[in-house]
């Protein structure tokens, strides 16, 4: 099934042609930035699944673990599109949930880098929670 | 005098606050989840005249559910999402906490929007809870 998605403004879109592999939400301080705050909320897909159109802006980082990342946003509204990992490669794409068309396409089953969510954060004590990423 | 500090992910933007939020907030409409992750955004409102901002700004505005125009401005570099300011209180400007330099002892004391929150939202139930939008915030004194 294909799944589909866009920023707020509609300039940049995107569809994912496989079903979702995991969905999970991120308190790294990086997210925390993208987030407004929040922990982000992604959803994941084989990354070869993935295609955008529209103008998409890309900023590279190296993040809490190491891992050089890429993140994806709309150059008109400014949304948060996507994270993906360019070294080491393989890894899946992490979709923000708020993005696609339907944001509960999968509802969260983890939550990671729990160590640097702020004091106020209400993390779901129903789901396991990892310090920093995932093992 | 400064009391908060700030910037986006690549530090391109800048922001000094002078003076303590007027409120503090955490959105769950659907277009803050859009911009913001997938999750709620979280602002705090100053005075206008007490966020003083360095660098470069792109700006996006949309007409918000609520009836107002909402201004949104954001680092063109990294995309991090730095301010808001609802057409309604040109008096005030949001900034987002995650651009916020920690620690700022800041939190959401407020949770509005609540109807359009994911089911597996977990809502801290010691905030004030709004469905949708809440009434205005009082007038803010000249002083």
């Amino acid at each position: 099934m294909t799944h589909t998605g866009h920023c707020l403004c509609g300039q940049v879109r995107f569809t994912a042609e496989a079903e979702p592999v995991g969905a999970r939400i991120c308190w790294c301080r990086d997210c925390q930035y993208i987030a407004s705050g929040s922990g982000t909320v992604n959803v994941l897909f084989p990354e070869e699944a993935v295609r955008y159109e529209g103008e998409v802006g890309t900023f590279r980082m190296t993040a809490d673990n190491g891992n050089t990342v890429e993140r994806g946003f709309c150059t008109g509204c400014g949304a948060q599109m996507y994270s993906r990992t360019v070294e080491p490669k393989g890894l899946p794409m992490r979709i923000r949930a708020g993005t696609l068309d339907d944001p509960e396409l999968m509802a969260p089953t983890a939550i990671i880098w729990t160590e640097s969510a702020p004091s106020w954060a209400t993390l779901d004590p129903g789901l396991p929670h990892f310090p920093k990423g995932p093992q | 005098m400064t009391a908060y500090t700030g910037r986006c992910a690549c530090g391109q933007v800048t922001l000094a606050m002078a003076g303590e939020p007027v409120l503090t907030r955490q959105c769950w409409c659907r277009q803050c989840r859009q911009v913001a992750g997938g999750g709620p955004a979280n602002n705090a409102a100053l005075r206008t005249e007490d966020v003083a901002i360095a660098g470069q700004l792109a700006s996006h505005a949309y007409l918000a559910a609520s009836g107002n125009t909402l201004t949104q401005w954001f680092c063109p570099s990294c995309g991090v999402h730095l301010t808001a300011q609802s057409s309604a209180r040109p008096h005030l400007l949001t900034v987002r906490f995650g651009a916020i330099d920690e620690p700022h002892g800041l939190k959401p004391d407020t949770a509005i929007w609540t109807d359009e929150a994911p089911e597996w939202a977990v809502i801290d139930a010691e905030m004030a809870q709004f469905p949708q939008q809440p009434p205005a915030p009082p007038p803010v004194s000249a002083d």
